[in-house]
């Protein structure tokens, strides 16, 4: 069993994921037509990359916006969350012992204390965004079941993971148990709205282009996000 | 003389005096008469809403509407009406902007109206965030004579036979002058040609300053002489005068001296700020306290035959 | 399929279309024919399937409930932070559920989303700015709006304001001879006091053409003089075409798409047939949005500009102050405590505010900005058209109050701004709730503080 979710099914969740995201994003911009979205994507293209990088710096920036700064809290769950969820998988140790062992390869790791406390701490921000979630009305009211799915579909992971490296079961059950959340994770990436792994990237980059060729980019510094 | 005659309305007891004078006109003179009632400001933006300028409520622009409004001036106007062949038109707008379009539209030859009070036009400030009457702005840019009738008017314009010609020696105020003896000439009326020192602007209030105006008043006089009547062609009926202190009240006084039964004179573009002016313009301080209708003539559109 | 005699599908193209939609007193009968408006589902799925593309879908799609925009949105803030103005959660119950259900929705549903668009949003664009993911919700609602159109599904003035663009090439009923009678007569009524002022019609080749709001010419001439005047202190050599003067788009605010390529291509007709060298527009906003922003794209010009280069008022301001063209007399500086409406249309989406901040730190002594300002700053309550739609006025008068407890925080009493639609909105505040402030469009402003050259003005 073991084997089987660590070997062809993790290769089939890695392949929907690359592919995923790559048909996403090509899909994505194929989509995009300059006259229904009045950009000219291809006249003047430089303010357009200005705009389209000064978008996506800004909101990459935690606290470089001023949505941002008008709500430090959920800014700060929010990039504790992400920067949890994408740093913890691709440097925890064990991961990068498996992929020793299989490829011969692997990334540099960071210490086991330093990932148990970013899965705590994702984990803890997304109890938080959850919480969000509930006790905001203007969140609340915008909140499907399939919002509360998709964060657990990212948390139950690294909460599966807790459970695997400290849980001592000799059946491997919660070490299954993760890997096979995490493939989930990964597919759901390209099939579900998490799809704005890549997404935002492109949706910030077409505003920012918006801005920098068409909304002004031409005749001002840019805009303050 | 007055082919064809502009009445501005607010279709409320303002106007009813000025009603009077303009129906008598429209009769006497043969004249065509276009009865405006501009029935509020215009609403929101594009939108067709306006405030009815009687009744201070939003309404919207529709045929009924102004159908309604025309009912409603034929009662306020029906005795008068009956020997008229009046056409009432409606508009919707700031008032003195669509008097002034109406105006200019059908070229007419004098522009009656009663003195709209500041109070009235609250509505146009409202609209526009501007001081002013829309008299004084009616006055100031209209091409023909504005005749602004405030008290009853007892005598038939026909039959006037004292006209009061008040001047400042400026531009505007020479084709008032002209108007004022083209009218006299018509209706053979007596004009009087009256200039006031502003001691009040030129700081003569210093006793020592009597001698200055004595000065002035001799120059005045000279003036009118030199270029004024030589203009009336030999028309003998005139007397001319030269008193001192503010325009305003001595023009008043010299009218109720001479019995006048118009007042004619220009609208002061001279005077500072107009807008600004607390009392308002020489014109308003006229017309609110005249006996008799007054008549601004700023341009010389209308006279233009006797430059 | 029932349609309305006034309330249908069609555009209206004709006079007499038009004249009996006014004639609906308050669009009485035009409501109720719109009760029994059918909707062409296919027809509307055929639309959302040619003109919803993966910008848009995306954004739907990738909305992750955050919240973010709620606090964003002057309506959300005005209504007690009632949860339905939150703006992801207007355009995914309207828009959204077009999309979702394949534009199979009924008539009620239609309605719901017309009221939600006129009333619930101005289309400033504000929440966009505040969007982690880039979401425009403002640019969906416009684009929701042309969906509703086209379904007969729009509020009676917009049916009409489109009208007046498909016959008269303008928003309200002003002919050509209209407009050039207005000029000449404007140029008439202040030759005494600028001898020599002119507003030279359809000149070719001059240095500015120069284009209005029809509510100029329609109601308050004086400030087509007014800008006259400006130009010749300036000394600039300008013109206005005789077609194509207008500027604004009611057609944008209902999104009658058609409407508004008419509206624009006669524009940048005048341009074509006048080569001036440059384009300005009176204080408008929505105006320049429409010809200079988004009206290259519908009228598909590949480069998204018009023709020829072209300015808001405001720029045109600056840059004469700047180069000295105009010169502002010290001593009539505005004294008193004075604050500046950023437009949306120009500033947020067009990125003017330095212009605007210029013109301020010549003209005011004390000059207080709102806060927040800028491309930040909150819609003045009447974009979008809001300020025109009777059925809408209620919610447009609470929307009002986030303007009005901006202004009142600057303590000023005089608030600048050169847009028709802020400025209308900003009357109306006044008006509604009676805070004791005045409201100024730029011109009159500056007549009274430039320095008029010996001679220039008429002595008398």
């Amino acid at each position: 069993m073991y084997e089987f979710v660590t070997g062809p099914l993790a290769w089939l969740a890695f392949i929907v994921f690359f592919v995923g995201i790559v048909v996403k994003l090509v899909l994505y911009i194929r989509g995009l037509d300059w006259k229904l979205d009045r950009v000219t994507y291809s006249v003047n293209t430089s303010y357009g990359v200005r705009g389209a990088l000064r978008s996506i710096g800004f909101w990459l920036m935690p606290y470089g916006t001023q949505s941002y700064r008008n709500n430090p809290g959920f800014t700060l769950a929010l990039f504790v969350m992400h920067i949890g969820l994408i740093l913890t998988p691709i440097f925890l140790l064990g991961h990068n012992i498996l992929l020793a062992e299989r490829w011969g390869v692997s990334l540099p790791s960071l210490p086991e204390g330093a990932t148990d406390v970013l899965t705590v701490c994702v984990i803890a921000a997304a109890l938080v965004l959850l919480l969000r979630r509930i006790a905001l009305p203007e969140v609340r009211i915008i909140t499907t079941a399939y919002d509360v799915l998709l964060l657990a579909i990212a948390v139950a992971p690294f909460v599966s993971g807790l459970l695997a490296h400290y849980a001592h079961d000799n059946g491997q059950l919660w070490t299954i148990v993760h890997v096979l959340c995490g493939e989930v994770f990964l597919v759901a990436i390209p099939l579900t709205k998490l799809s704005h792994f890549v997404l935002f990237f492109a949706t910030r980059a077409q505003l920012g282009m918006d801005y920098g060729i068409k909304r002004g980019g031409m005749k001002s510094k840019g805009i303050a996000w | 003389m007055f082919k064809k005659l502009l009445f501005a309305t607010t279709a409320s007891p303002v106007c009813d005096n000025a009603a009077k004078v303009a129906f008598d006109l429209e009769v006497k003179w043969e004249a065509k008469l276009l009865i405006l009632h501009v029935m509020g400001v215009p609403g929101r933006a594009f939108s067709l809403q306006f405030t009815d300028v009687r009744t201070g409520q939003r309404e919207d622009i529709s045929p009924d509407y102004v159908e309604w409004v025309k009912e409603e001036m034929n009662n306020t106007y029906g005795k008068l009406l009956e020997d008229s062949n009046a056409e009432i038109v409606t508009a919707i707008g700031d008032p003195y902007r669509e008097i002034l379009r109406l105006a200019r539209k059908e070229d007419v030859d004098m522009i009656i109206m009663g003195a709209h009070s500041r109070e009235e036009d609250i509505g146009a400030t409202k609209h526009r965030s501007v001081t002013g009457s829309t008299m004084r702005k009616v006055a100031k840019a209209a091409r023909c004579a504005v005749v602004v009738v405030n008290r009853p008017c007892t005598t038939c314009w026909r039959l006037f036979s004292n006209i009061v010609v008040g001047t400042d020696f400026s531009k505007a105020s020479f084709s008032a002058f002209l108007w004022a003896f083209k009218l006299a000439r018509e209706v053979g009326a007596k004009l009087h040609i009256f200039h006031s020192i502003d001691i009040t602007a030129e700081g003569l209030t210093l006793p020592a300053g009597q001698t200055t105006i004595e000065q002035r008043v001799k120059e005045a006089r000279r003036r009118i002489e030199q270029t004024y009547i030589p203009k009336l062609q030999g028309y003998d009926k005139y007397s001319m005068e030269v008193w001192e202190g503010i325009p305003y009240v001595e023009i008043l006084k010299f009218a109720r001296d001479r019995q006048a039964d118009l007042i004619v004179m220009a609208h002061h573009t001279r005077e500072i700020d107009p807008e600004e002016a607390e009392l308002g313009s020489t014109v308003e301080q006229v017309v609110l306290r005249a006996a008799c209708p007054v008549a601004s003539v700023t341009h010389p559109d209308k006279v233009a035959d006797l430059v | 399929m029932p349609e309305g005699v006034l309330c249908n599908k069609n555009k209206v193209n004709t006079l007499e279309q038009l004249q009996a939609l006014l004639a609906d007193k308050s669009g009485k009968q035009y409501y109720q024919e719109m009760n029994n408006l059918d909707v062409d589902s296919k027809a509307l799925w055929d639309l959302v399937q040619k003109t919803c593309k993966s910008r848009t879908r995306t954004w739907l799609e990738i909305c992750t409930h955050c919240g973010l925009c709620a606090e964003s949105c002057f309506y959300y803030l005005s209504n007690h932070r009632d949860p339905t103005q939150v703006p992801s959660y207007k355009i995914q119950s309207t828009l959204g559920e077009i999309v979702r259900r394949k534009g199979k929705v009924d008539n009620a549903f239609m309605q719901m989303a017309m009221d939600t668009a006129f009333s619930k949003c101005t289309c400033c664009t504000r929440c966009g700015v505040y969007c982690p993911m880039g979401i425009d919700m403002g640019v969906m609602f416009s684009y929701l709006r042309g969906l509703l159109f086209s379904q007969g599904f729009t509020p009676w003035e917009m049916k009409i304001g489109t009208g007046m663009h498909r016959i008269y090439r303008a928003q309200m009923d002003v002919t050509t001879e209209d407009w050039v009678e207005t000029c000449s007569w404007m140029a008439e009524e202040n030759a005494d006091e600028w001898p020599g002022l002119e507003i030279p019609v359809d000149k070719e080749n001059a240095d500015i053409l120069y284009t209005v709001n029809a509510r100029e010419p329609k109601h308050y001439p004086e400030d087509i003089a007014q800008a006259a005047i400006l130009f010749h202190v300036a000394g600039e050599n300008w013109t206005v075409p005789s077609e194509g003067w207008e500027e604004t788009s009611l057609a944008m605010f209902a999104g009658d798409w058609e409407a508004c390529k008419m509206q624009v291509e006669g524009v940048y007709g005048a341009m074509a047939k006048l080569k001036p060298k440059r384009m300005v527009v009176t204080e408008c906003g929505h105006a320049y949005r429409a010809t200079v922003i988004e009206g290259p794209y519908w009228a598909g010009r590949t480069s998204g500009k018009p023709p020829v280069d072209s300015f808001h008022y405001v720029e045109w301001v600056a840059e004469a102050l700047r180069s000295g063209k105009l010169k502002i007399d010290p001593a009539k500086k505005i004294k008193e405590p004075v604050t500046y409406q950023d437009s949306c249309n120009y500033i947020r989406n067009a990125g003017l505010w330095d212009s605007a901040r210029y013109i301020m730190s010549q003209i005011a002594e004390d000059f207080r900005e709102m806060t927040p300002s800028r491309e930040h700053n909150f819609c003045c309550g009447g974009g979008g058209g809001l300020n025109g739609i009777g059925r809408y006025r209620e919610q447009r008068n609470i929307g009002l109050k986030v303007k009005r407890d901006q202004i009142l925080a600057t303590g000023a009493k005089l608030v600048v701004a050169p847009c028709h639609n802020c400025w209308d909105a900003i009357r109306d505040l006044e008006e509604v709730y009676e805070i004791g402030i005045r409201w100024s469009f730029l011109k009159p402003l500056l007549i009274n503080m430039i320095e008029v050259p010996a001679g220039m003005r008429g002595e008398e």
